[in-house]
């Protein structure tokens, strides 16, 4: 025993101990399902697990001629271009006026960042409720101001542009501070040079704060948009997809493909893997264009 | 001189519609808040009126009676609280003790090791969800306390964050323990853990947020009603369409308001922590 202890307790060896336990874990429970992603993808598998067909690329296939699933893609495309624009630029106009340490800023992004800790559902069920047609406060506000009685959440068309919105509302406040942070360490004398140059705030924002906050701004824009393309928690509480399939989300569909009645877990996986395969390229495609710009 | 001052004066103008925007937009935020708090205490039928109040004009407690009785919301906070707690405790020593080994010692297949995690980092959850599934069947942790916890430990940014943390630490700090015959594991627990408190505050927050939150991995890896969380539960019971309004609102602000106080007390920790590692997507 007393040997086994001195032979691991040299620094060179020792250091695998201390990563075993993560690395054990990374291969269990990521790597093995990815690989497992790949490899479920030409089988038929039913949520028994009992059995497993192959089938080739008929997943695959079945998969391009689903109406179901090509909706979900506009959806998810709909969404994303909706939301990510909206917050990456909005949370950088918001995050400019707020960069000055003092009190007034400090209580708005308190605020502004609340949303940011609060669970996908109660946020959803806030936003059903609030929306309501029968009992909502908003949806009472805006029939005084003679604007009918919009049924928010039921209204092909029109709910994918609430969606959106609770999203961005729920997200907005981490943007703005990532945003705040990054404008904060860009130098002083940047800012003092132009005032004496005379360039007023608009021209200061545009000329220093915009080139100066690149990096971040890349970094923003490729999490949204890869968080995006994934969208699955406010749409299942506020919409579960509804009206009409017109907000059901890729994941929102893979899930009920995956996890009904009717479950096929080869194809949910084969949509898995095109799903994937869009995040990574246009994950690749943003990182290359970030680099050429430096 | 005089350009100057009309500047000034003219910034202090600009001043006062940049205020009423971020104004709107703190009660946008705000408001709803405060109209779901409101509701909570409302009785039924003053939520089911129209035009909906907004201000409560009887306060009752009744929906948090409500809301046991159609759920078991106790047992629902127990779950979370376990799950919470569970994946957090773990993800403390498991992922600082990942970070420690990358950030003070030297071996064969380390760059191997910290690109795999790298790696993990770009496999998005929602991608892995289904064969996550079926491994964690497998491995006979469905609709089990394992099951919900220890596929969420690691963390690919906790560890990055930890291992940051750790080298800014200076080496000579375990030379002189190792001097002093500590073993390697007790340099890292006495010696070098105390130093980064800070970081391990910050994980610990972001990991108990996270999985107090968490919606999909619940949904998928449980089953019985007795082992869902509080996130998940009350999703599926807004779900179906008979629905006591005012049960809901109090399950939602009863899941809101640990996170509220966690808040409160460590908003410090949020803004940096989320700020610095971006662990929330």
């Amino acid at each position: 025993m007393k040997a086994f202890i001195k032979y691991w307790n040299k620094p060179s060896r020792c250091a695998y101990l201390f990563l075993a336990p993560s690395v054990i874990l990374l291969i269990l429970f990521s790597v093995i399902p990815l690989a497992a992603a790949f490899g479920l993808s030409p089988f038929d598998v039913p949520i028994t697990m009992n059995t497993a067909s192959f089938v080739g690329l008929a997943n695959f296939i079945e998969a391009f001629h689903d109406e179901r699933f090509l909706n979900s893609l506009k959806v998810t495309a709909v969404f994303t271009l909706l939301e990510v624009p909206l917050q990456v630029f909005g949370a950088l106009v918001i995050a400019a006026l707020l960069t000055k340490n003092n009190f007034r800023n400090k209580l708005f992004r308190a605020i502004y960042f609340l949303p940011v800790i609060c669970s996908a559902t109660a946020v959803g069920i806030m936003w059903k409720m609030i929306l309501h047609p029968n009992i909502g406060f908003i949806t009472a506000v805006l029939q005084t101001m003679g604007l009918g009685k919009i049924n928010f959440l039921n209204t092909p068309g029109l709910t994918i542009f609430v969606v959106s919105f609770i999203s961005l509302w729920r997200s907005f406040g981490i943007s703005a501070i990532i945003y705040v942070t990054a404008i904060q360490q860009v130098s002083a004398s940047l800012y003092e040079a132009a005032e004496m140059d005379g360039a007023g705030k608009i021209k200061q924002f545009f000329h220093i704060t915009v080139p100066s906050i690149r990096p971040t701004f890349w970094y923003i824009l490729m999490t949204r948009f890869a968080g995006a393309l994934q969208i699955f928690d406010i749409i299942y509480i506020t919409t579960n997809g509804g009206p009409n399939y017109t907000t059901e989300s890729t994941v929102t569909y893979i899930y009920s493909r995956a996890f009904s009645s009717a479950s096929s877990m080869g194809y949910a996986s084969a949509m898995s893997v095109i799903l994937f395969a869009i995040i990574m390229a246009v994950t690749v495609f943003m990182y290359r264009k970030m680099n050429k710009e430096d | 001189m005089s350009s100057k001052r009309e500047k000034r004066i003219k910034e202090k103008v600009c001043e006062i519609p940049v205020f009423v925007i971020l104004l709107i937009l703190a009660l946008l935020v705000i408001v709803p808040v405060i109209w779901m708090t409101f509701s909570a205490f409302k009785p039924e039928k003053e939520i089911i009126s129209w035009p909906p109040t907004f201000f409560p004009h009887v306060l009752t407690g009744q929906n948090f009676v409500d809301v046991q009785k159609r759920i078991n919301i106790l047992r629902y906070m127990l779950n979370s609280a376990i799950y919470a707690g569970g994946t957090t405790a773990l993800a403390v020593i498991v992922n600082s003790m990942a970070g420690y080994a990358y950030a003070f010692y030297d071996f064969k297949g380390k760059s191997g090791l910290f690109l795999l995690t790298l790696a993990t980092m770009m496999v998005p959850f929602q991608v892995i969800m289904v064969p996550l599934f079926l491994v964690v069947f497998k491995l006979g942790m469905y609709d089990s306390y394992w099951g919900l916890i220890i596929p969420r430990v690691v963390v690919a940014g906790s560890i990055f964050m930890m291992r940051a943390a750790f080298t800014g630490l200076p080496k000579e700090l375990a030379e002189a323990a190792r001097i002093d015959g500590l073993s390697e594991f007790g340099i890292f627990r006495k010696i070098m853990l105390p130093q980064v408190k800070p970081a391990i505050i910050t994980l610990t927050i972001l990991s108990v947020n996270g999985s107090w939150n968490d919606l999909l991995w619940p949904m998928i890896v449980t089953s019985s009603t007795e082992m869902r969380t509080l996130a998940n539960g009350l999703a599926l019971f807004i779900g179906q369409n008979t629905i006591e309004y005012g049960a809901a609102f109090a399950g939602a602000l009863i899941s809101l308001l640990p996170m509220f106080l966690l808040y409160i007390f460590g908003q410090k920790y949020f803004v940096e922590g989320m700020a610095s590692s971006g662990l929330k997507g």
